[in-house]
């Protein structure tokens, strides 16, 4: 009779396999409003499910830090839920880009890990302050593994409920080209930018050095 | 998956855990029960270094997994005042958690599981588990399931007899303690007795009923502080501290059960 094991026995077995963690692959750019309708027909061509309309999405993340012993870097949680829709709440780890300038693509590790809603009441207990949050509203587009976002950021005014009470951050549109992979596959960076040549008339999407940002989180 | 009662089997003197089991698996299995595989539950849990300084107190999150539920990862947080919340999650949660061994450190001398066999009888499903912390036998928990009904009261007098009837324990008439009226916060900041025995049952409460068992047998080990610490005191140099846990037990001072609910 065979054994049962715990998801704890079996964590390690993943990693070592290379199973986990996952490689987040991420290009980034924006695009004025008024060009965002362009830009949404080049999806529409280029992307799978031609005969769906892209997916809309409207997301509110919220960004959780916790301060660490002996490091000078906080930890940082991405919570994400749906707004209108019933759908579990999202966890996101990022780990820091890799220093790689050889890469097409900004590269880092990922934790995607779905949760019940009581989360950011849990993360609080644990000691996590709110960082910053932000609406982001827009559209997904798919090409095989890729993940295409069309999508505004809205700022959240403190106080007020109402999504038509917040503004948006910008009259643009940030335009993000993302896969999420295992260790090892060193070809989707490459495959990201052929796709990011085809839009590159109407955007440019690139690598973003986010440590010339300065100390953004 | 339906309303779910945990007992101790309370330790004759002179038996050994496997004898008992033994005993409880033919008497299962004689009174008509079908074997039906093996069921872990296991838990871990992370202290956090209280920082006085800024008036954080130290927090104890513990992380358990069931393996009737082996895509999820179940925490439970202690926030040292009493106040529990708690969360289901996938299981790459364990990872997250590693990510934040700099403030929370595991216990790994608390380590503590409940492992057997699974039988199924009709609509019930009966779990013999022996408790082991350390590869230390503790104690033995059955777990008794009544798939169809979700709210305790409806069927408590089933679940009674069948602890009495199959497995010999006696039970008394009143909720097991897991369910008692609590005192809870309303939404309004106003007190409230909740009545538990009514609310529709979820896994997180198998967990928590768990997690209740096992700080009592964890608690048990740091009265008896001399039976375990020579052992343990060996293997890694540390000593050995009482767990820290909220400060009762039961459910019925600790409070706050009802609002956590999702």
């Amino acid at each position: 009779m065979a054994l049962v094991s715990s998801a704890r026995e079996s964590l390690p077995h993943a990693m070592n396999n290379r199973v986990l963690p996952n490689l987040e692959y991420l290009l980034q750019g924006s695009i004025l409003e008024s060009a965002a309708e362009h830009l949404m027909h080049r999806l529409k061509g280029l992307c799978d499910n031609v005969d769906t309309s892209p997916e809309p999405f409207h997301d509110m993340e919220v960004c959780m830090s916790l301060q660490q012993p002996n490091s000078n870097q906080p930890l940082l949680l991405r919570v994400r839920r749906a707004l209108g829709r019933d759908a579990p709440f999202q966890i996101r780890y990022l780990g820091q880009p890799e220093v790689d300038q050889r890469r097409p693509t900004l590269v880092r590790s990922c934790m995607d890990c779905a949760c019940s809603n009581g989360i950011l009441e849990f993360l609080t207990e644990m000691g996590f302050r709110k960082e910053f949050e932000y609406i982001a509203k827009g559209y997904m587009f798919r090409k095989g593994r890729m993940k295409i976002t069309v999508s505004k950021l809205i700022k959240i005014v403190p106080g007020k409920q109402q999504d038509m009470a917040n503004e948006p951050i910008s009259q643009s549109y940030i335009v993000e080209l993302s896969v999420v992979a295992p260790m090892g596959q060193e070809n989707v960076g490459e495959e990201m930018r052929v796709f990011a040549e085809q839009l590159k008339p109407l955007v440019q999407l690139e690598k973003i050095d986010y440590k010339r940002l300065g100390s953004m989180p | 998956m339906g309303v779910t009662v945990l007992q101790a089997y309370p330790m004759p003197e002179n038996k050994s855990g496997a004898h008992i089991i033994d005993y409880l698996s033919k008497r299962l299995l004689s009174l008509g029960a079908t074997h039906a595989g093996q069921f872990l539950v296991d838990c871990e849990t992370f202290i956090s270094t209280p920082q006085p300084h800024n008036g954080t107190p130290g927090r104890a999150v513990h992380v358990l997994h069931n393996s009737e539920y082996p895509a999820s990862t179940f925490s439970i947080i202690d926030s040292g005042t009493g106040k529990q919340v708690s969360l289901v999650a996938d299981s790459i949660f364990d990872l997250l958690m590693l990510k934040m061994t700099n403030t929370f450190t595991s216990k790994k001398q608390t380590k503590i599981e409940s492992r057997g066999a699974r039988f199924e009888y009709g609509d019930f499903v009966i779990k013999l588990g022996s408790v082991t912390m350390m590869e230390h036998f503790k104690g033995i928990l059955i777990e008794i399931e009544y798939k169809s009904c979700m709210i305790l009261a409806y069927c408590w007098e089933m679940i009674r007899e069948m602890l009495q009837g199959f497995l010999n324990i006696n039970v008394g008439k009143d909720f097991p303690s897991y369910f008692a009226p609590q005192t809870i916060m309303t939404a309004m900041g106003q007190q409230q007795m909740h009545a538990k025995h009514n609310d529709m049952y979820e896994p997180t409460d198998t967990v928590k009923q768990y997690l209740e068992q096992f700080t009592n047998y964890r608690k048990h080990v740091s009265m008896h502080g001399s039976v375990s610490g020579g052992i343990q005191g060996g293997l890694g140099g540390q000593q050995q501290q009482p767990v820290h846990m909220s400060p009762a037990p039961v459910m019925g001072a600790a409070g706050g059960f009802g609002l956590i609910r999702p």
